[in-house]
């Protein structure tokens, strides 16, 4: 049982029983709940301070800036880690194959919080990129393993019936073993995804903003109601994104396997 | 077109082998050791051995998905050693067990794969996939969006022979490529790669490990030993006789009398127009009186092109209004192309006699225990009117040449191979001088068998 | 200061940090081990309860951690009753999802012979099934141990105790002299207990896990 990863969210391609009832409950539950706090919201008597942080122009703000950074952080965790597990299942990469999967692994087991907050004071940046780029360090992980395990389980007699017609190098990576190990990388980068939406509520901490800026301004300010607002918007956007993730492994994923 | 002369169909290239040696670093023994053949233009040859002797290895140093560490390949004359790994291999087809089809392209894109390559323009690599599928036996409306896992074993195996042929190389190297197939569909492969050459005439080395698909497919058989040594290379028939050693004789096995079965081909022997035939559309009553008049019980009805397709008894005539639906349905059928041997096996599990059939499935007569029986006999009469006469020799064209089973049960190997011979040219003459719906034909039944 | 000196010279504050996280974690786990395993047993003969069960569990999972706990707050107030309740919850899903799919794996021939001695149902599940499906479970504990360390950082914010104290005041005193050293104490620190505990959980499956269907 130790294919259970450290993230503890699945990271197994394919639509089990309970993976089904999730891609029809989730987004219908999201619906009602946010709905219904947010009507809550808007129709109770607010005082001054809540007022300034319970409008529509703050609300989709906050909302925004939070998507952002998980696209942000999304593009570069693929841009990094997809390139660089193809690159890992070279031949001559293998000797330091292992040093990048321990550097991810370290960047997955130290808390999301302290590789945030020690990334901003080595560099003293604020905003939108010191958020993004130790939250992609952190969610880094999944998707750097998962284009490695992926590539690695192509089965060997493909490779070699690709080669062997003749396909260059290149091709045999880009036009057989890729697609082959897509649905692998498609359940890593959603997984990678989760973890970004939900770091990217800690943004606000080094000043990147997103939806954790509500719970904390709720918090401080000793505002339940804005605090409630803030994290329910934020556990109904990670759902989303999560929701998205799992419908683009259904649709992006190569056709005649499975 | 003529066909008396074979390199008409010949479009193969000789390959050579010289001193190929393989060394592994880090193991002290070679895996291939020092092997030099030559394998003929337009043949097909055999690389038998037991399993981890090196055989996969030394054909895959042809292609050079492995590189010898020492030696000389050349393939029509050109330094393989001297090419572009990846431009060479495009030159040469390459099938592989369980056929290696890409799971994510579909038929046609699998076959077309190696065209794309080669920089073929769009309509002429559809037109290719098109003609390939109809060469292998598959239809092509109805394949060619299909993925791999929609078809059956064999239809996988013959989309990777489309492939590998795909764009018309000169050589084909085959890794097993029946091996992971039931035997009946394997049987039928065989068979439609047998057909295939004769149009095609490639040079094509066949890496094995089962001796009887090694005699029913080999021009010439190497049987090799421990790191790919070779012990024997020579005519399937030469081989069967005149076994060189120890191993070669454990490898062909016991059975040698009954494998030269496989050697022959059911178009070689005479098979009798037994049944009565008819037409679905012709009345019961009418067909009644014709069995009556020909004094006999069953009949074979077959459809508009002739194919067979049911027995109907006379007692189920009485009672029908038509001939449809009525009647078992025709079981394992031989082909004129099929061996004595799968030829045999249908027989028996048709309970005494087979339906034959031509190379468009039509009825064209039946084959009985008493023909294979009597052709077992007619070799062992010949081979003892034979006498000693033959002095082994080296058996090579097999001609008169005393096979060399003990049990005398079995057959004279020489026999076997001259009516082979013939029968190759006859195929390949046969193939030519057919009109354009044979391969049709063929793709009909091969849709139908597997 | 060096990091070094900094730890030596906070050596009694981060190592009673420390065991707070660590204590904190591991009780956490316990908790959702016995919550995990009762879920599971009670789901994992039904497909649709196993469904159901491991749906909401991952559903938990996908909610950001600072969400739940900033939504913990008015209800439990501050303090260790908000952590140790999110950390339940986040520990919920490896544990009972192992626990499904351990308890599922068992061999139906094993239960069948079990019976077929005269076991009674209580007995096939204690003896038989929860020990065949115990390498399972324990590796969902050591999953969630792993997870909840990191969570624990953030669960400081609501006065939760543990090493992320040095986190946050690390931050809040950003340009001060040992801010650096406190975050990293704190973060290096977590790691350092993570791997620790990792090693716990290897002698525990050594010593817990019957060699007969030990891998």
């Amino acid at each position: 049982m130790s294919d259970v990863d450290v993230t503890g969210l699945s990271s197994e391609p394919g639509l089990k029983r309970a993976d089904r009832v999730r891609l029809l409950a989730q987004p219908l539950a999201v619906l009602v709940v946010v709905g219904a706090v947010l009507v809550w919201a808007f129709a109770r008597e607010t005082d001054e301070i809540e007022a300034e942080s319970i409008q529509a122009g703050v609300l989709l703000t906050k909302t925004w800036e939070h998507l952002l950074i998980t696209v942000v952080v999304t593009a570069i965790v693929v841009g990094v880690a997809v390139p660089l597990g193809a690159m890992l299942t070279r031949r001559w990469a293998k000797p330091v194959a292992p040093v990048f999967l321990g550097i991810a692994n370290i960047g997955q087991a130290a808390p999301a919080l302290g590789v945030l907050v020690l990334f901003f004071l080595w560099t003293g940046w604020e905003g939108l990129w010191a958020a993004a780029l130790p939250i992609a360090f952190y969610s880094l992980l999944p998707v750097l393993r998962n284009t490695i395990v992926g590539i690695q389980s192509v089965d060997p007699s493909l490779v070699d019936a690709a080669r062997g017609i003749g396909m260059s190098p290149r091709s045999v990576l880009l036009r057989v073993e890729m697609p082959l190990a897509l649905p692998m990388v498609l359940a890593g980068i959603r997984t990678s995804l989760v973890l970004a939406v939900g770091t990217a509520t800690l943004a606000f901490f080094v000043n990147g903003g997103g939806l954790g800026e509500l719970v904390d301004t709720g918090y401080k300010l000793n505002r339940p109601a804005v605090l409630v607002v803030g994290a329910v918007l934020a556990v109904g956007l990670a759902l989303v994104v999560d929701w998205l993730g799992a419908l683009a492994e259904q649709l992006l994923g190569p056709k005649g396997l499975g | 077109m003529t066909s008396d002369s074979t390199d008409s169909a010949v479009s193969g290239v000789e390959i050579q082998l010289e001193g190929v040696t393989k060394r592994y670093p880090g193991s002290a023994e070679p895996a291939v050791k020092d092997v030099t053949m030559t394998i003929p233009a337009g043949q097909i040859v055999v690389l038998v051995g037991p399993s981890g002797c090196g055989k996969t290895t030394t054909m895959r140093m042809i292609n050079r998905l492995i590189e010898p560490t020492s030696g000389r390949i050349t393939i029509g004359g050109e330094d393989a050693l001297e090419l572009d790994d990846v431009r060479l291999r495009r030159k040469i087809g390459y099938a592989i067990q369980q056929a290696g089809l890409f799971p994510h392209f579909t038929v046609a894109q699998n076959i077309a794969v190696v065209p794309g390559l080669l920089g073929w323009d769009k309509k002429r690599i559809a037109e290719r996939v098109d003609e390939l599928m109809d060469l292998v036996g598959l239809d092509a409306s109805q394949f060619r969006d299909r993925y791999p896992r929609q078809l059956s074993g064999g239809q996988q195996q013959r989309v990777g022979v489309a492939r590998a042929l795909a764009a018309d190389p000169p050589v084909l190297l085959m890794d097993e490529p029946f091996g992971a197939v039931d035997p009946i569909t394997r049987g039928n492969l065989q068979d439609e790669l047998l057909r295939l050459q004769a149009d095609l005439g490639k040079t094509i080395v066949f890496v094995t490990h089962d001796f009887d698909e090694a005699v029913k497919l080999g021009d010439r058989i190497a049987v090799l030993g421990e790191a790919s040594t070779i012990q024997q290379y020579d005519t399937p028939e030469a081989i069967l006789a005149n076994p060189a050693n120890d191993m070669v004789a454990g490898f062909v096995g016991a059975g040698a009398s009954l494998k030269q079965l496989t050697l022959l081909r059911v178009r070689d022997v005479d098979y009798p127009d037994l049944a009565l035939t008819a037409d679905v559309g012709e009345s019961p009553s009418e067909l009644r009186a014709r069995l009556a008049r020909a004094g006999d019980t069953y009949a074979l009805l077959v459809d508009r092109r002739r194919r067979p397709q049911r027995w109907v008894h006379v007692r189920n005539l009485s009672a029908a209004t038509s001939l449809a639906n009525i009647g078992r349905p025709v079981g394992d059928t031989v082909s004129t192309q099929s061996t004595l041997q799968d030829a045999l096996e249908a027989i028996l599990a048709e309970g005494g006699r087979a339906v034959v059939t031509g190379t468009r499935g039509e009825y064209v007569g039946m084959i009985d225990i008493e023909t294979v029986t009597g052709v077992l006999a007619q070799l062992r009469e010949e081979h003892e009117s034979a006498g000693d006469a033959g002095d082994a020799g080296d058996g090579v064209d097999g001609d008169g040449t005393d096979a060399a089973d003990g049990d005398g049960h079995g057959g004279d190997a020489g026999r076997a191979g001259v009516a082979r011979g013939d029968a190759a040219r006859d195929g390949a003459g046969r193939a030519d001088g057919g009109v354009d719906g044979d391969a049709g034909a063929a793709a009909d039944s091969g849709a139908g068998t597997s | 200061m060096t990091l070094f000196d900094y730890i030596a010279d906070r050596w009694d504050r981060l190592a009673l940090q420390s065991w707070l996280h660590v204590s904190e974690v591991v009780q956490s786990t316990l908790l959702a081990a016995v919550l995990g395993v009762l879920i599971g047993v009670a789901v994992y003969r039904s497909p649709v309860g196993s469904a159901v069960a491991t749906g909401l569990a991952s559903t938990i999972l996908t909610i950001p951690s600072f969400a739940l706990l900033g939504l913990l707050i008015p209800v439990f107030g501050l303090g260790p009753t908000p952590a140790v309740v999110a950390l339940v919850l986040y520990a919920l899903l490896p544990i009972t999802r192992n626990t499904i799919v351990g308890l599922a794996g068992v061999d139906p021939a094993v239960t069948d012979a079990a019976k077929g001695i005269g076991m009674g149902r209580l007995a096939v599940l204690t003896r038989v099934e929860l020990r065949l499906a115990w390498p399972a479970i324990l590796a969902g504990m050591r999953v969630a141990t792993q997870m909840l360390m990191g969570i624990a950082v953030i669960a400081a914010y609501a006065k939760g105790p543990g090493l992320g104290g040095e986190v946050f005041s690390g931050l809040t005193r950003a340009g001060s002299a040992n801010a650096t050293n406190q975050a990293l104490a704190g973060t290096l620190g977590v790691v350092v207990l993570a791997l620790l505990l990792e090693g716990v959980y290897f002698f525990i499956a050594r010593f817990t896990v019957s060699r007969g269907i030990r891998g």
